[in-house]
């Protein structure tokens, strides 16, 4: 119950904090990691795909809200994001999918949708071509993201051995 | 009816989910110029910017704070100051019978701190640390050192939501220093442009691009960036101007807001696109 409902959110405003204030340091070329995704999946593949995608709504809401930016384009992305992820869920494979190799494909995705989805709602102003924003809005931040992914998985046998 | 209703919804209820979902994230999003969106969007960055704060200020610890302060805005002033001058001096040297020139502006300056970043492509803006009690309003520019860095486009009690040149809603009027051609710049996802200049139109690459005294929401000759390439279209009538902005958005802490006074006769001009 507690890790179901509120270890998600209880965790989630510290890493948005992170997100908005050190995160920018570690930005190249406005191209930036995000951790918060890095957090949707890894609950998602802990509990299902509905889970992730009423989750991805809830961290994009107050992202929205925390961030000032515009209202809706993180609750989009990351409701589809955690809805993505929730494909790669597997109850029987629960413990497989967070702590090896497998959640840094998985987040490399959830990622790419996230960030391609983000950039593609503000579309209507931008000029430039949809395979642009794949690859560059889309694609340079999904990498950056699932490489820092890698301390889930560095972290995770510190972890069990608690 | 109802058992088939039942079992369609458990069987594809992720989809329905996810659909409704969706669906709300867009309505929210062409919901965000709506007055009571706006108020909950006030309220709840002002809220989580106090956090904000708190944790920038722990990053900050170290840093002389005052006289950083003290110094960047010295030099903001400078800035506008000297730029105003060089303004000054192209229009003496063209109309040098005016001789009563008028001197018009004296910006004052509220310094403020970035407090958190959203980092992105298309969405670029800041929170400010400056918000209605140090007398900042929506539609305020904010510059720095450098040049303009974007406007104000909420305010709480203590904090602000800046939007800066990197965010594609943005767009200004803005004006070659040298040959006075106007233009719209925007943000396309890459670089500011200003798109749709006809070809003849005598605009140079390094030359100074500023705000125009067209713009509603700006007041003129804040230095915005250089032109960095000029790209014709497959018929050559009309040129696309890449501008580089003076300002580095990803590197800036400090900024300014400036009090520009609104022409209140400008404000009840059915253009003014931040007209309450």
């Amino acid at each position: 119950m507690f890790e179901k409902y509120f270890l998600p959110i209880i965790i989630f405003f510290p890493i948005a904090i992170v997100q908005l204030t050190l995160v920018p340091l570690i930005s190249v070329q406005s191209i930036a990691p995000d951790l918060i995704t890095i957090v949707l999946v890894y609950f998602t593949l802990r509990q299902g795909q509905l889970y992730g995608t009423v989750l991805g709504f809830t961290f994009g809401l107050f992202f929205d809200l925390m961030s000032g930016g515009l209202l809706g384009s993180a609750m989009f992305s990351k409701t589809l994001a955690g809805f993505i992820t929730g494909y790669f869920y597997n109850e029987s494979k629960i413990l497989e999918n967070t702590t090896t190799i497998k959640i840094v494909f998985i987040v490399l995705l959830a990622s790419l949708v996230d960030s391609s989805f983000y950039s593609l709602l503000a579309l209507p102003e931008v000029r430039i071509s949809i395979t642009s924003v794949i690859l560059e809005q889309g694609l340079l931040p999904a990498l950056y993201t699932s490489i820092l992914s890698l301390t889930v998985v560095l972290l995770s046998p510190f972890k069990k051995s608690l | 009816m109802q058992k088939i209703f039942r079992r369609f919804f458990l069987e594809y209820k992720e989809y329905i989910v996810v659909t409704l979902l969706l669906v709300i994230s867009i309505s929210l999003i062409s919901q965000n110029e709506n007055t009571q969106i706006k108020k909950v969007r006030t309220l709840a960055f002002g809220g989580f910017a106090l956090v904000h704060s708190i944790s920038s200020g722990i990053r900050d610890v170290f840093a002389n704070k005052d006289e950083i302060e003290e110094l960047k805005k010295l030099n903001a002033e400078l800035m506008l100051k000297v730029n105003l001058l060089r303004e000054y001096g192209l229009e003496n040297r063209e109309l040098k019978e005016l001789l009563n020139f008028r001197d018009t502006t004296n910006y004052e300056l509220v310094p403020g701190k970035i407090i958190s970043k959203l980092v992105s492509k298309t969405h670029g803006n800041f929170i400010v640390n400056i918000g209605i009690s140090d007398s900042v309003k929506t539609g305020m520019p904010i510059v720095n050192s450098d040049g303009l860095v974007g406007i104000i486009t909420d305010a709480s009690e203590n904090f602000s939501v800046v939007r800066t040149l990197g965010n594609s809603v943005l767009n200004l009027a803005v004006t070659n220093q040298r040959s006075n051609v106007n233009g719209i710049l925007s943000w396309n996802g890459n670089a500011l442009i200003i798109k749709n200049i006809p070809s003849n139109f005598d605009n140079e690459i390094g030359d100074r691009i500023v705000t125009s005294e067209f713009s509603t929401i700006l007041p003129p000759s804040i230095p915005v960036g250089v032109i960095s390439e000029k790209e014709t279209n497959i018929a050559g009538v009309l040129t696309n101007l890449v501008v580089q902005p003076f300002t580095d958005f990803t590197a800036m802490k400090n900024i300014f807001a400036v009090k520009f006074i609104e022409s209140e006769q400008i404000n009840e001009l059915e253009l003014n696109l931040l007209k309450k």
